[in-house]
């Protein structure tokens, strides 16, 4: 069974069978997302069944796409090349779950609800696209495909400002995806293909790319060749990854996207479009320039760790309470980056955890910002006290969601965190990638989002109930708002019970990712 | 010199032009006879003709090249692929155009351009460089006047004087070299072999007087300022036409001629640096300038000088790799520059647009037109899913290619500069999706009646885009057989 293509492609052909369907029959478009989002997750249950993990890649479908002749340059080769392993197998888990959430809270969207459910379609192919592709030019193509029908469900549905932050959402990404276009270019034209020996077959396979003997000798990209092509090459794709993460100083597009957007798009930007930077990260930037990483270790470092503090600090100063949830994401995802910059098994397995993890509690943490302004309309933080005397089950999962993503233990973000700060702490003295003072500091990233969480549950929820916002009712949760929260804080807390559950799958992924490093002669000092 | 009986042959070669001069003339008759209301008569006969044209060159592909009429015209795929081009281009251009007014004038400039434009292709002389190139550009003159309004008319004006000095350019040109080689055949060895030998500074002013008028159809950078006004007063169908057919007619003399005096790289010009910078410039200037502009056809007039960068930068560099990847460029700017103003025009028949801000809400009322224009937008950015992303890919790659065998760092700038400049573009370009469909609807829109037709051919369109992305493979398949030998 093509169970990825399967994934992928039921949402994209439903997308375009919603558009036959006549607007005026407005209450088909949910349910026939729903029902897409209900096979995907039969889908994906079905492959958890058959995944073995510590196998390696799995599901493998392969068919000729592009293949034509550049003349003296050989050939040029790209492939429908699509297979899941430890690192994106949790991550497409986590797109189907999320997806499915995000169709439930747009339930109640009211203009144009054929383009909205169709744009989310697409947009749900396109985020499990990146996931599994393999072929870097088919990666690139969802990549982007991922960008014009976010562009328009920022602009059309989202908040007051939603033009500006749109376009800037945009610009941003396209900016980023210019820069892993360049770097694709290069790479593809410094590779060639070894499965037929005799001929120049430039390829976009990514795992042909993640072996140097692949690389063209003289290549501008070839690993035995002295310049600093190799680094520079790094260094954008880098960028271009870290933009979308985003990591300071890239990051000033996230705040505006994710304040204007509706609900269920700042959940599906959180949860999904940001693991796709560090996804990137992890599959293109590190693999495939492994001296470029050592490099630049400190540097990737130590951008992680400036994204925890100054994000921790931003998110601290916010007086919307969806700016605190984005600026805590910056946060967040720095600690990503650490683990990454780490290069220990412990770390890349906490960084995968701690993406699955930040996936599963931001987005709670947007349905929980959209739940409020759903009701007054209003996000400020200083506009409410004393919440939880009148909306006490709704209380109940904002304490829920707060305490997962400050890290504390029992819940999914504590057990990223502490295998991030193992591996961060254990590379001083194991490769000595990543100085000792950095994971030090980002500590104080952790303190940091203990204060402006229980600052935030001490302004909003605790002292005399007074709401400085117009209203109608200040109705608790309803029923459909508790099917959304519900099953997220399930998952939060059994990923902070089980970590096994999971890391059953990270874990190869890390041990192979580390060991290739080790049989690279990389590591500085074994 | 030949013999009157020994043409039938050579004119064989050329039926799809010999039907087409016969084709101008028939028209010429016919709108003697046919009533106003039935115009659209001609119009049947003039795109039949272009049908029947282009099959013919279909169905004799691949061509062994030859020379015919004493080596002033040649016959090759080289040439049959843009004369394919051209008929394509101006078979749609009827399509969108279906006038009543001056019906017979205008689809008899129509196919004089196409004809024109193919022998253009065809030519290895520079005298019948001069004659067809003339033929495009004094039809293109009154074809930009055809709104028969002030504006239009002073466009056609600009137009005009500044074509005119182009051409005087390029026959000052062509007698200097006639002067230096002694021939005006640019693909003979006489030519070749006198421009070796001789040292002189002359080679370089008479090639750079014959590139500059060809920048001028080309609407590069520097001869680029007749564009704006000419694409904002003309109509719509005509600006299209004239987007594509002479732009491209220029392009590919101008990969001849420059393959020519490039003399297998041992010309004292430096032809890629020289065409690498104008490519920069001309990305660079068109996407600057289209920032500022709020009138949708000065908007796209801008983009469409730096697609003519983007167009140049395969010449840049002088290896088939990247002139195949200009061809594929090629094709897909005649679509989804169709597309982008066919959708315009569908819009504009219903009302005037001058400015992008009547645009707004229009995608709730018109949505087929409102998404083909959004397609043609993306194209022209260079985003997938559209072949727009393809031909900048292979584009790129041949940039990539050409640095890395050439070392010549102007590659390297040009490959980076042209990416980056995809950011730039893509805000304007965005511009008119923005109204289009994230602006309010204005009180009082009635909703927009567009043809079956109209909506049919933009679908079509569509799916042409998008299916050369999908499946790039078979086109760049029928390029790569093209040899490039002078």
């Amino acid at each position: 069974m093509p169970y990825l293509s399967l994934l992928i492609f039921i949402p994209v052909a439903a997308a375009l069978a919603t558009l036959l369907i006549p607007a005026r029959y407005t209450r088909a478009f949910p349910w026939i997302t729903l029902g897409v989002n209900m096979l995907q997750l039969i889908i994906f249950i079905a492959m958890t069944l058959h995944f073995s993990s510590g196998e390696g890649l799995q599901f493998a479908e392969q068919h000729a796409w592009i293949s034509l002749s550049l003349n003296t340059w050989g050939e040029l080769q790209a492939e429908y090349l699509v297979a899941v392993d430890g690192l994106s197998f949790p991550l497409v888990g986590l797109s189907v779950l999320i997806m499915l959430i995000a169709t439930i809270s747009s339930w109640n969207v009211s203009r144009s609800r054929k383009g909205y459910f169709a744009l989310l379609l697409i947009l749900n192919g396109a985020i499990i696209g990146s996931f599994c592709a393999l072929d870097f030019l088919l990666f690139y193509v969802f990549f982007e495909f991922m960008l014009l029908p976010m562009y328009f469900l920022i602009g059309i549905w989202g908040g007051p400002k939603r033009e500006y932050a749109s376009i800037k959402f945009f610009l941003y990404t396209l900016l980023g995806s210019i820069l892993i276009l360049i770097v694709m270019i290069g790479l593809y034209l410094s590779v060639q293909s070894p499965e037929r020996a005799n001929e120049v077959v430039h390829t976009f396979n990514v795992l042909h790319m993640q072996h140097l003997e692949n690389f063209i000798p003289g290549s501008w990209l070839d690993a035995t060749s002295t310049g600093t092509w190799r680094l520079w090459a790094f260094a954008l794709l880098f960028v271009g990854f870290a933009i979308k993460l985003p990591a300071v100083p890239f990051h000033t597009w996230l705040p505006d996207a994710h304040v204007e957007a509706p609900t269920a798009i700042s959940v599906i930007l959180a949860a999904l479009l940001l693991k796709i930077g560090g996804y990137g990260i992890l599959r293109f930037v590190y693999p495939v320039f492994p001296d470029g990483a050592v490099y630049f270790s400190d540097w990737v470092a130590g951008i992680g760790v400036v994204s925890i503090i100054y994000g921790a600090l931003n998110a601290l100063a916010s007086k919307d309470l969806k700016r605190l949830i984005a600026y805590s994401s910056v946060s967040h995802m720095g600690f990503v980056l650490l683990g990454i910059a780490s290069a220990t098994t412990e770390g890349v397995a906490g960084a995968i955890y701690q993406m699955v993890s930040h996936g599963i509690i931001s987005a709670m943490l947007f349905l929980i910002a959209g739940v409020l302004y759903d009701r007054t309309h209003d996000r400020l933080i200083e506009n409410y006290s004393g919440l939880a005397s009148h909306m006490k089950h709704y209380t109940a999962f904002v304490l829920i969601a707060f305490f997962a993503s400050l890290g504390l233990p029992g819940f999914a973000g504590f057990i990223g965190e502490v295998l991030i700060f193992f591996g961060a702490f254990q590379s001083h003295s194991y490769n000595n990638l990543v100085p000792l003072w950095m994971p030090v500091v980002a500590t104080l990233g952790l303190l940091l989002g203990a204060a402006y969480y229980l600052w935030t549950i001490q302004r909003m929820f605790f002292g005399t109930f007074a709401v400085r916002a117009s209203y109608a009712e200040l109705n608790d949760l309803t029923a459909r708002e508790y099917a959304m929260l519900l099953p997220l804080a399930v998952a939060a807390l059994l990923f902070g019970i089980l970590p096994q559950l999971l890391l059953d799958f990270i874990n190869p992924f890390a041990e192979t990712f580390t060991g290739t490093w080790f049989s690279l002669g990389i590591n500085t000092n074994p | 010199m030949n013999q009157p009986v020994s043409m039938i042959p050579d004119l064989l070669q050329i039926i799809p032009e010999v039907l087409l001069a016969g084709s101008v003339c028939l028209t010429l008759l016919l709108g003697l006879f046919v009533k106003k209301n039935r115009s659209v008569l001609l119009a049947v006969v003039a795109a039949t003709v272009f049908i029947v044209a282009g099959i013919y060159i279909l169905t004799s592909w691949p061509h062994k090249p030859e020379e015919i009429f004493a080596g002033t015209l040649r016959v090759d795929d080289f040439s049959a692929f843009f004369r394919v081009l051209f008929l394509a281009g101006g078979l749609l251009t009827l399509f969108i155009s279906l006038q009543k007014e001056n019906a017979t004038e205008y689809v008899i400039l129509i196919q004089a351009i196409v004809l024109g434009a193919c022998l253009l292709s065809m030519s290895m002389h520079f005298a019948t460089v001069l004659v067809s190139l003339e033929l495009v550009s004094l039809c293109s003159y009154i074809l930009a006047g055809f709104a028969f309004n002030k504006p239009s008319s002073e466009g056609s004006m600009k137009y005009f004087l500044m074509g005119t000095v182009a051409t005087a350019c390029l026959v000052y040109g062509i007698s200097l070299i006639y002067g230096i080689s002694g021939t005006l055949n640019f693909s003979s060895s006489q030519f070749v072999d006198a421009l070796m030998q001789s040292k002189s500074v002359m080679i370089a002013v008479a090639a750079l007087l014959i590139l500059a008028a060809l920048l001028f159809k080309l609407a590069a950078v520097p001869f680029h300022l007749w564009a704006p006004d000419v694409y904002q007063s003309a109509p719509t169908p005509v600006v299209a036409f004239l987007s594509v057919v002479p732009k491209l007619a220029g392009l590919a003399l101008l990969i001849k001629i420059v393959l020519a005096f490039n003399l297998f790289g041992r010309a004292t010009v430096d032809w890629r640096m020289l065409v690498a910078g104008i490519s920069i410039v001309s990305i660079l200037a068109g996407n600057l300038s289209a920032l500022a502009q709020t009138n949708p056809k000065r908007m796209l007039a801008y983009s469409s000088i730096a697609q003519a960068g983007f167009l140049l930068a395969g010449v840049a560099t002088l290896d088939p790799t990247g002139i195949q990847a200009a061809l594929f460029y090629a094709v897909v700017f005649l679509l989804m520059n169709l597309l982008a103003f066919t959708a315009l025009h569908l819009f504009e028949k219903w009302k005037s647009l001058p400015a992008m801000a009547d645009f707004a809400g229009l995608g709730r009322v018109a949505f087929i037109p409102a998404f083909a224009l959004t397609m043609a937008l993306v194209a022209l950015t260079g985003l997938p899913p559209t072949a727009g992303f393809t031909a900048k890919l292979f584009l790129f790659s041949s940039l990539w290619a050409s640095w890395s065998d050439s070392g010549s760092t102007i590659m390297l700038i040009l490959f980076i500069a042209g990416l980056l400049n995809t950011v730039i573009a893509l805000y304007f370009y965005l511009k008119i999706p923005y109204y289009l469909f994230l602006k309010e609807t204005p009180p009082g829109t009635a909703s927009i009646k567009i043809s079956i037709t109209g909506n049919f051919l933009l679908l079509i369109l569509v799916i042409a885009v998008t299916w050369l992305f999908l499946n790039p493979g078979l086109l760049m398949g029928w390029i790569n057989r093209i040899t490039f030998v002078l």
